[in-house]
């Protein structure tokens, strides 16, 4: 398909992801309980600050609205497709998305943004009512800058995709691709901002951190929201954000071209 | 020419691995693979318009050679060409223009409306709006979809289902059909309903249709030619008439006699093929039907008389067994 044609598909498929994450209402409970998995940190370190008073700079409300803005990122920016490119490959259910002149990239992504926009209409007033009564979440940024914060959400969740598409490409040669992607997630659950916010690493440790893509689904729309980065500095984290995304598409493309030319389209 | 094929060869690298807890340890050390060669240098033409019947056993290439054809699979050497493309390459033009409808996996959204997938469909081969309620309307009534399209497909019975499948694969109104065993599973009723329905499709799009099937009533009412294959490589090309004829030289005279007679007073009109009671079946040559049979019923006590030829599933079976 055209790039130009993508768009043109985009609403129809998307009316069609909602309406098969809508048939598993009992699912978007427990997709709002991952969702707020972050809230579990934010617990931890109250309880650090409570008896130290500060931790790196961060003081108790700094950690409320740190974890509330990460729990609602994260929500908008994970990618869970590599277990199901790694089934589609394995069980030859690539098959039927290889048929239609539609890359199966998108039928992925769009799955995704289904499900996003369900748990988002239910996260997002709650996450705004929880705002408007507990003083302690404070975003002290303006409009602008929200929506700098909502674009870099965006590209990470653009990132997180490719990323987890270009690992499930080796799904063609091993059949523990998705086993392979979650050690790599191990790594970027520390390296992300989720078990502590990245200012408060040692400072080498930050330095590598931001240049890793991990930091781009969840540290790096946080901190542009919470108002802890300046233009230059938000600058650099899209930068970061876009060559990794550039670089996993591009290993994302190569990868499934030559990973064509060994699917066996097993079980049909 | 729409479909060319020319010493297409698919080969598969399969893992070995014996049973048990032992075997599957050493299978983390040392792994040891063999080559299938699941079509093994086959070749042919389709026409446009033509329906071919593509016959044989478990195992024998079909799903592989249609898999080649419909791109999903990259041949290991020789030459695929449909519509002028090469399947695998993928090209726009190409998947907008032909489907594959397979019996044991179906496109349709699960928890959905089959509408919905018919919608994503239209999207997907961006089919303008008046072009797709056309094709809508007429595959809604032909397949006689009107009370399925608002019930969810996890839902639908298995003959609904594949009702429906045909239609999502159809709306584009592809110029090239492989079918592979679309009817499998369904009741006599349902089978009936696919087979009218390939049949009017082609007729009305003049569409190339490639057909395999375990029922052989599907492959005699739909194809006038047939591709039989085994092990890999093809074994006969051509009208199905002539294949009976050559593997087939004989007719069946099936006779209700008023009473018995012995096997050695019918020998003359032909070789006793089976006998239950007093109703009995000869063999006779095919170029003398007539003669045998006017000579049954002047020298028998014939209540009945009727000529069949055999039956198209006995016929393969022996083209399978000529090895």
């Amino acid at each position: 398909m055209t790039t130009r044609a993508v768009p043109r598909v985009y609403p129809a498929l998307l009316r069609a992801a909602w309406g098969s994450a809508v048939a598993y209402r009992g699912q978007v409970v427990l997709w709002l309980l991952t969702s707020l998995f972050p809230l579990i940190m934010m617990a931890v370190w109250l309880s650090v600050v409570e008896e130290a008073g500060t931790a790196g700079g961060f003081d108790g409300p700094d950690f409320v609205s740190y974890y509330v803005a990460a729990a609602v990122t994260n929500h908008f920016t994970v990618a869970w497709v590599s277990w199901q490119w790694d089934e589609d490959i394995r069980t030859g259910g690539l098959s039927v998305k290889l048929l239609k002149p539609l890359d199966p990239f998108h039928h992925h992504a769009i799955e995704q943004l289904g499900k996003k926009l369900l748990i988002g209409a239910v996260l997002l007033p709650a996450v705004a009512a929880a705002a408007a009564v507990v003083s302690s979440i404070r975003y002290p940024v303006g409009p602008g800058t929200a929506a700098v914060a909502a674009v870099a959400v965006v590209a990470g969740f653009g990132l997180n995709l490719v990323m987890a598409s270009a690992f499930s490409m080796l799904s063609f040669w091993s059949t523990q691709v998705h086993n392979l992607y979650q050690l790599w997630w191990g790594v970027g659950f520390f390296l992300s901002g989720w078990v502590a916010p990245l200012e408060l690493f040692p400072p080498t440790l930050r330095r590598v951190a931001v240049l890793l893509p991990f930091r781009s689904s969840l540290g790096f729309p946080v901190e542009i929201v919470t108002g802890r980065l300046d233009g230059r500095a938000i600058a650099a984290g899209f930068a970061v954000t876009g060559a990794w995304s550039a670089g996993f598409l591009f290993v994302y493309r190569v990868l499934w071209r030559r990973g064509l030319r060994r699917y066996e389209a097993v079980g049909a | 020419m729409t479909v060319e094929v020319d010493g297409l060869v698919k080969h598969y690298r399969v893992q070995r691995r014996e049973p048990g807890f032992g075997a599957s340890l050493r299978g983390l050390f040392a792994r040891r693979y063999h080559t299938v060669p699941a079509v093994d240098g086959v070749s042919f033409r389709i026409d446009a318009g033509e329906i071919v019947g593509f016959l044989g056993p478990n195992g024998a290439g079909k799903t592989t050679t249609l898999k080649c054809l419909a791109g999903l699979l990259h041949p290991t050497a020789g030459r695929a060409r449909v519509l002028g493309f090469t399947p695998h390459e993928r090209e726009r033009a190409f998947l907008r223009q032909f489907t594959l409808v397979m019996g044991q996996r179906n496109q349709l959204l699960w928890d959905l409306p089959a509408m919905e997938t018919f919608l994503v469909n239209q999207a997907i081969y961006g089919v303008p709006e008046p072009q797709f309620r056309a094709a809508l309307d007429e595959l809604v009534a032909l397949l006689e979809l009107e009370p399925l399209l608002d019930k969810q497909v996890r839902q639908l019975s298995l003959g609904e289902r594949m009702r429906c499948e045909l239609a999502a694969s159809l709306l584009h109104q592809p110029r090239v059909l492989f079918l592979d065993e679309p009817t499998l599973g369904l009741d006599v009723t349902a089978q009936a309903t696919i087979r009218d329905f390939v049949r009017t499709y082609s007729a009305r799009q003049g569409a190339t249709v490639l057909l395999t099937s375990h029922y052989m009533a599907d492959v005699t009412a739909l194809a006038s030619r047939i591709l039989v294959i085994d092990g890999g490589t093809m074994r006969y090309d051509g009208d199905l008439r002539a294949l009976v004829e050559r593997h087939a030289p004989y007719r069946l005279l099936r006779l209700t006699l008023d009473c018995q007679v012995q096997p050695a007073d019918m020998a003359a009109v032909g070789d006793l093929e089976s006998a239950d009671g007093l109703a009995v079946t000869l063999r006779v040559p095919r170029a003398a039907t007539k003669e045998r049979a006017a000579l049954a019923l002047s020298s028998l006590p014939v209540a009945d008389v009727a000529i069949e030829d055999p039956s198209v599933e006995d016929i393969i079976r022996q083209v399978f067994t000529q090895r």
